[in-house]
């Protein structure tokens, strides 16, 4: 059984349950069980931990809850096993934030191109680097930060 | 026996509405599979927003879903407003919500003809942008902007609806009622029309559930949800209007709902304009100068009822004048994902049809 | 007889070609962002862009001589914006739509947006405002067709 480190209220109302990383499968299993389905995937860089912020939506309750998850080590279970939707945001998370979901069958980046370098949302990104997307005859992207080489 | 072809349609292409690419693997005239590629339009509105003070942000929300600029700045603002706790006076909100609703109608006008486009029907293309005309000279009546309008600021609105405004707006709801259902009867007279429509695109509850699937798209599958009913924001719990919805799940369906929206639409703003109070249309406490030293601490996640769906925000304020992060739920993103599976195993032309019906926005898809 | 009065006029062929092709430009859609619903509010009934022999937006780069860069381009889309303008035939005219193809506009802050789409392909007319409205595009185009015909403002 999954334990709940401390329950609270945001101030938009909504119940947030802060869980362990360990204990995540299990609590959203139980939630689905309980008709919940997942709204957004949120990643918040907080220079020592990164905080995965999960959204859970009952339609027939109209009930919105908040799970909370920290990690150190930038990875956290998938759960794209228990709704598609997931496999979207997970991966929108994983291109800006660089959250690693494990279990995931096709964690690439969505919105930039695969070799780019870094992870933008992240507080240490730095925007004056500056990097040119380049393609070549086959249609494969290439980032570089040579401006000559760019388009 | 099969004969595979790989078929490449986008990023530039008339059919997909904005900046995608599909990849699209076909079995003869079969689609079997759907590859989809965004990011092409991919302009990191939530990385500017942590780098700019809360009031300055609303313009990058006005720019994702920019065909219905009014009802992202409700979003955003409502979480904005959540945050910091700010007031917002009543007259505000009551001038917000018609503001959102005449948005959701020119938005509405776009999608609805572009899809005419798509099925080779022009005419309706001009008569709907011929309405949507008009509810941009209200917008500049109101705010000087056409369609990125930056109209709503924390606390209120920029400007207050005179006498002219409101004669506009009930001119243009007199005559947009009567056109409407020419507009609509424009398509449902056609064959090709149905033809194209029904049947195909067929999207299953328990699906959409699953994607996450939100907007008219859940609705024409049978679930009547709508943030405005289930969780209402402003004043939409004071005004009557029903939610629609299909049972047939199909492109026709999704249409049907679309145009029944907009009938409700107009009774919402015909109620909002009967009770339009008299008072401040800003909170004094959000004026000009005090507006860059707002500050909010914590988390919030406020959602609204946009014209693809359900349009969520998350902020996490660190106590500065800046948020920590921004994140936009964003419905048309979630809409979009799930077209692979409504068009497997349908014919190449059923495809071009339900994106047209899906309705992405390329600028709330890449953000 | 001979007083020129026949209903004739002489030119060079050069001049023939340039009014011409300035009143015959077809432009391509390149709508990328919030700038190309404003481009097909012009195309449509209220603004009517025939005006000025330019309603029939073409799909292709092969059969249009205009691009008009509408909405933001992204350092992903730029290499794509490039070779679809290569594959337009000569002679081809750029209009820059929006502050974000002039020079990023909103986002020039951030780390994906090209900061000016002169930097990828040449432009001849930029028309300013975020996003311009019909009647600005159509000034743009008859700028266009201005400098297509070497006339200048005076
Ligand atoms: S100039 Fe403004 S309206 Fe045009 S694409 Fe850029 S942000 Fe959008």
């Amino acid at each position: 059984m999954y334990k709940i480190i401390s329950e609270e209220t945001d101030k938009s109302g909504m119940k947030v349950l802060n869980i362990d990383k360990s204990d995540l499968i299990e609590l959203m299993e139980d939630y689905k069980d309980r008709k919940y389905f997942l709204s957004s995937i949120t990643g918040v860089d907080m220079k020592d931990h990164i905080d995965v912020i999960y959204h859970l939506h009952n339609f027939d309750k109209n009930d919105y809850i908040c799970v909370k998850v920290s990690t150190t080590d930038e990875k956290v279970p998938s759960i794209t096993k228990l709704w598609k939707a997931a496999i979207v945001d997970e991966r929108e998370q994983y291109d800006l934030m660089g959250i690693t979901f494990e279990g995931h069958d096709n964690l690439r980046r969505i919105l930039l191109p695969d070799d780019w370098v870094g992870h933008p949302l992240r507080k240490d990104y730095d925007l004056n680097k500056v990097q040119y997307v380049s393609v070549d005859r086959d249609g494969n992207e290439h980032v570089s930060f040579d401006d000559k080489e760019g388009w | 026996m099969s004969h595979w072809i790989e078929l490449n349609i986008g990023p530039v292409h008339p059919a997909t509405h904005g900046i995608y690419r599909f990849r699209v693997k076909l079995n003869e005239e079969t689609v079997e599979d759907v590859d989809i590629t965004i990011g092409y339009l991919h302009r990191n509105a939530e990385k500017i927003c942590e780098l700019n003070y809360f009031v300055n942000n609303t313009i990058y929300f006005d720019r994702m879903d920019y065909i219905d600029a009014m009802n992202m700045e409700v979003g955003y603002l409502r979480a904005v407003e959540t945050l910091i706790d700010m007031e917002v006076p009543e007259r505000a909100q009551w001038i917000r919500m018609i503001m959102a609703e005449l948005s959701r109608i020119a938005a509405r006008m776009v999608g609805i003809g572009a899809l005419g486009l798509d099925v080779g029907m022009l005419t309706p293309f001009f008569h709907t942008f011929h309405e949507r005309e008009k509810i941009q000279k209200i917008f500049v009546e109101a705010s000087g902007g056409r369609q990125e309008v930056n109209y709503m600021s924390i606390g209120g609105v920029y400007q207050d609806f005179n006498d002219k405004i409101i004669e506009e707006i009930k001119e243009f709801i007199a005559g947009f009622k009567g056109k409407l259902e020419e507009m609509v009867k424009m398509f449902t007279d056609s064959e090709i029309f149905w033809q194209r429509n029904v049947g195909t695109g067929v999207l299953e509850p328990d699906i959409a559930l699953d994607y996450g699937v939100t907007g008219p798209m859940l609705r024409a599958s049978g679930i009547p949800y709508d943030v405005r009913k289930d969780s209402p924001y402003l004043f939409y719990d004071k005004v009557n209007f029903d939610v629609p919805i299909a049972r047939t799940k199909d492109n026709m369906g999704r249409f049907l709902v679309k145009v029944e929206e907009l009938r409700q639409s107009v009774r919402i703003i015909e109620q909002c304009l009967a009770k339009l109070p008299e008072g401040p249309y800003f909170n004094p406490k959000a004026k000009k100068s005090a507006m860059l030293l707002l500050k909010g601490q914590g988390d919030v996640f406020t959602r609204v009822e946009s014209e693809s769906g359900e349009f969520g925000v998350f902020i996490r304020g660190d106590g500065g004048v800046k948020p920590y992060r921004v994140h936009a739920r964003s419905p048309s993103f979630k809409n979009l994902a799930v077209v692979p599976i409504m068009t497997k195993g349908s014919l190449i032309a059923d495809l071009i049809i339900t994106i047209a019906s899906v309705d992405a926005v390329a600028g709330e898809v890449d953000r | 007889m001979k007083t020129g009065d026949m209903g004739v006029k002489t030119t060079t062929l050069e001049k023939a070609l340039e009014w011409g092709r300035s009143n015959s430009l077809w432009p391509l859609t390149m709508g990328l962002a919030c700038c190309a619903i404003e481009m097909m509010a012009t195309q449509a009934a209220d603004v009517d862009v025939a005006r000025f022999g330019s309603e029939i937006f073409r799909n292709s780069p092969r059969q249009s001589d205009l691009m008009i860069v509408a909405g933001t381009t992204t350092k992903r889309m730029a290499p794509r914006l490039k070779r679809i303008y290569e594959e337009m035939p000569y002679p081809k005219y750029v209009i820059a739509m929006g502050v974000c193809v002039i020079q990023g506009g909103p986002y020039v802050d951030g780390y994906s947006v090209v900061l000016g789409v002169d930097k990828v392909v040449p432009v001849d007319v930029y028309v300013p405002g975020c996003p311009p409205s019909p009647q600005a595009l159509t000034y743009g185009l008859i700028t266009l067709q201005k400098k297509i015909r070497n006339e200048t403002d005076r």
